[in-house]
């Protein structure tokens, strides 16, 4: 093993491979609060890449009820029992912004977890079984409560309570998949961190279904090799003749009827909305950090279920981001307003400063609302997209009322 | 406390890796990580020799273990004892101790036999926690000289000292067996609905779709053998120079035929003596060479290098064919 910077963590750990970041690191934000579980993403998918024989239990995006559903069914809770059993220690009270920005880990991950265990192989993990897999969200809108007369929504924290998470391939930096591949069939693109199984040299093995700690690689019984998500790279590429060469988001992000994902890269620019949002506003997280593959998809956490619970699943930095949400701050509005208002991949955004419009207060602390509009630019840096913060109320002529 | 704590994590962890990279800077030479190295034992090959007994035979119009046992009666067999591999990531097996080894030739193809006890059958590996039972025949390329000295590894071969291997399958023979000469998913998932139907022998064939086969199925796209139907063979030609660098060879000229009954597996693998491809084993009567092997129980989720290996390499001796 090499000790490699993870950091969310915020510290080194081991891992089979020295580390080696991309360029730039295919990435995305969720917003869970407006997820609405209608699964156009899941289905935007399937009816891209895995409609075929074989492929029949496949959902590479699947959107899952929290705290009970799963797919594979209790994929979460059964890989958290194999490091710390479930437990989350983190030491706060230090952090750096660039090393540790949520704190330090204390905790194992699945690769020191599987040392530790001394079982031979680079991480821990399971293969979930056929009947596990059995649908994208098993257990829809079942709630966790505590059968008391009082627990109707009240905020901050709903004591009856559930809610959606979004799930695909994270492309993780250190990803469980390639650390478990004997044959090394799995590689990470240098371009753009995009992980990807080799058809050709996959072997049918499963040793990435079992040690992916979020169940995304799967195995095809027709073809007898593994298969799992693809980032959409010819899109992302830029191969998609809608977007004439330029960068476009994938299936999943684009169909999303919620307008809750924004997919772009991790990259340097501080004004990159993914960027930003994840690395500077620290609103988004990634989700379970702790088993340490470094995840590429981050997580806008859902404002009413209890923290200890979003803990375990986000991290130490979720009651700040649930603040920050609460009660927006003029660059994080703007920066909001631009999920899903293009499928071009935006690499960069501006603000142009609006008149005030609104103003209230939210759980004591007073907020204000600019309409302002914020611009998004391509990899070529190009303006490609133009919004503001409210949206253009546009009212039919009557003589339409009922023409579409 | 707590903050001591920390502190060890934060940068207890780069002394540690100091240290962890000195050491496997020096290990770096003969091992990858992950890889424990050989003992001297390993690189001495076992005293006890196989001899491919030259048989005159009645080629058989159909190969199969019936028909080809009578064959084997008179060579001798060996007792190949396996274990666990503990080499390389991820370890595992162990749970076949032995496997007896038999092999003739009739001056134009060799045959070799293998049988070892597995109490179950696992001849299909479309369910995601299913795997296939298997056995493997290794052999170095060319002529070797297999002395401690050498560091020929008997485990998959080395840099510079490829083998060549022959995998036999038991699902590829449940494959040749039905139409279409792939499994398909109706043979685990029988009421399984699909949209669109891949096998060409099916009701609702639909030639659009199956030429359209690089969208729609990436292993057969990608020409891996173990994705295309129709192979017409169960066992695998291969190659190998080491941990994780095993390669299906373009040209397969390996075959096999198998029997399971009463907990025992008896597979036959053949091959002609002498074939054009330099990436094969080749075998000339009168010569002398050496063989591994490794066998696979699906009933134990054995596959890759979760596998009962022999640690050591066998003597094989050819027999001079009559005339010679
Ligand atoms: S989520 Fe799983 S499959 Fe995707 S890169 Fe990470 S470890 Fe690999
Ligand atoms: S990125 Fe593309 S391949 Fe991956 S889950 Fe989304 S739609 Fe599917």
């Amino acid at each position: 093993m090499t000790l490699v910077h993870n950091w969310h963590l915020g510290r080194r750990m081991e891992y089979p491979y020295f580390e080696s970041r991309p360029k730039r690191q295919f990435a995305a934000v969720f917003n869970i609060n407006r997820c609405i579980a209608c699964q156009t993403c899941t289905m935007a998918c399937k009816s891209a890449w895995t409609y075929n024989k074989g492929q029949e239990y496949m959902w590479w995006n699947n959107v899952e009820t929290k705290p009970y559903g799963g797919y594979p069914q209790s994929w979460d809770v059964k890989t958290l029992k194999l490091i710390d059993n479930g437990e989350n220690t983190w030491f706060t009270d230090e952090k750096d912004e660039k090393l540790s920005p949520y704190g330090v880990y204390e905790g194992d991950t699945i690769f020191e977890a599987a040392a530790k265990k001394n079982i031979n192989q680079w991480a821990v993990g399971y293969i979930p079984e056929d009947k596990e897999w059995r649908s994208p969200n098993i257990g829809e809108d079942v709630a966790k409560s505590n059968n008391k007369s009082d627990e109707y929504s009240s905020l901050p924290e709903h004591s009856r309570w559930f809610f959606y998470i979004q799930r695909l391939c994270n492309h993780c930096t250190y990803p469980g998949c390639l650390a478990a591949c004997p044959r090394k069939a799995i590689y990470k693109r240098k371009e753009d961190g995009i992980v990807l199984i080799d058809q050709k040299r996959c072997r049918g093995y499963r040793k990435c279904v079992e040690q992916c700690p979020y169940k995304k690689p799967m195995y095809r019984g027709l073809t007898r090799v593994s298969e799992k998500c693809i980032a959409c790279y010819p899109r992302v590429e830029g191969k998609d003749p809608l977007t004439k060469g330029r960068p476009m988001e994938t299936r999943c992000m684009a169909a999303c009827v919620g307008q809750i994902r924004l997919q772009g890269f991790l990259d340097d620019n501080p004004k990159n909305p993914v960027t930003w949002l994840i690395k500077h506003d620290k609103l988004a997280l990634p989700l379970y950090p702790q088993f340490g593959t470094e995840p590429n998809i981050y997580y806008i956490p859902p404002r009413w279920a209890p923290r200890p619970y979003l803990r375990q699943m986000f991290g130490p930095g979720v009651d700040e981001a649930i603040d920050k949400f609460m009660v927006p701050s003029r660059e994080r509005l703007a920066v909001l307003s631009l999920f899903r208002m293009t499928q071009s991949i935006v690499f960069e955004y501006k603000i142009e400063e609006g008149p005030k419009v609104f103003e209230t207060m939210i759980h004591g602390k007073k907020f204000e609302m600019y309409n302002d509009t914020v611009i998004g630019f391509g990899e070529d840096g190009q303006e490609i997209v133009r919004t503001t913060i409210e949206e253009p109320i546009h009212i039919r002529d009557p003589k339409h009322l009922n023409s579409i | 406390m707590k903050r001591r704590l920390m502190l060890l994590k934060r940068y207890g962890f780069a002394l540690l890796s100091c240290a962890f990279l000195s050491t496997s800077a020096f290990a770096a030479e003969d091992t990858a990580p992950g890889v424990k190295g050989a003992s001297d034992e390993e690189y001495t090959p076992a005293k006890e020799v196989l001899t491919v007994k030259y048989v005159q035979m009645e080629k058989p119009y159909h190969l199969d273990v019936e028909s080809l046992t009578g064959s084997f009666k008179d060579a001798k067999e060996v007792v190949i004892p396996l274990q666990k591999q503990d080499k390389a990531f991820p370890n595992g097996g162990g749970s076949v101790s032995n496997a007896e080894v038999k092999a003739i030739h009739d001056g134009l193809s060799i045959y070799f036999q293998v049988k070892w006890k597995d109490p179950t059958r696992n001849a299909r590996a479309i369910a995601v926690q299913e795997f296939r039972d298997a056995v493997a025949l290794m052999f170095p390329l060319g002529t070797v000289l297999m002395d401690p000295a050498e560091h020929f590894s008997p485990r998959m071969g080395d840099r510079e000292k490829p083998v060549n291997l022959w995998h036999w399958k038991s699902d590829w023979e449940a494959d040749m067996l039905v139409k279409g000469e792939l499994e398909d998913v109706e043979a685990q998932y029988p009421n399984m609905h699909d949209d669109f139907n891949l096998n060409p022998y099916s009701a609702y064939y639909h030639r659009d779709l199956i030429t359209s086969i690089a969208v729609l199925s990436g292993g057969r796209a990608a020409r891996n053998l173990l994705s295309q139907p129709g192979r017409g063979r169960s066992v695998e030609d291969l190659n190998a120079e080491g941990f994780g660098t095993l390669t299906t060879q373009d040209h397969q000229d390996v075959f096999g035929c198998s029997r399971y009954e009463d907990g025992e597996w008896t597979v036959i693998f053949y091959r002609s003596l002498i074939t054009e491809d330099p990436h094969d084993a080749q075998f000339v009567p009168g010569g002398n060479t050496f063989f591994n092997m490794a066998v696979w129980n699906g009933g134990e989720k054995d596959r890759n290098g979760q596998k009962n290996i022999s640690i050591q390499w066998h003597p094989l001796s050819i027999e001079r064919v009559a005339w010679q």
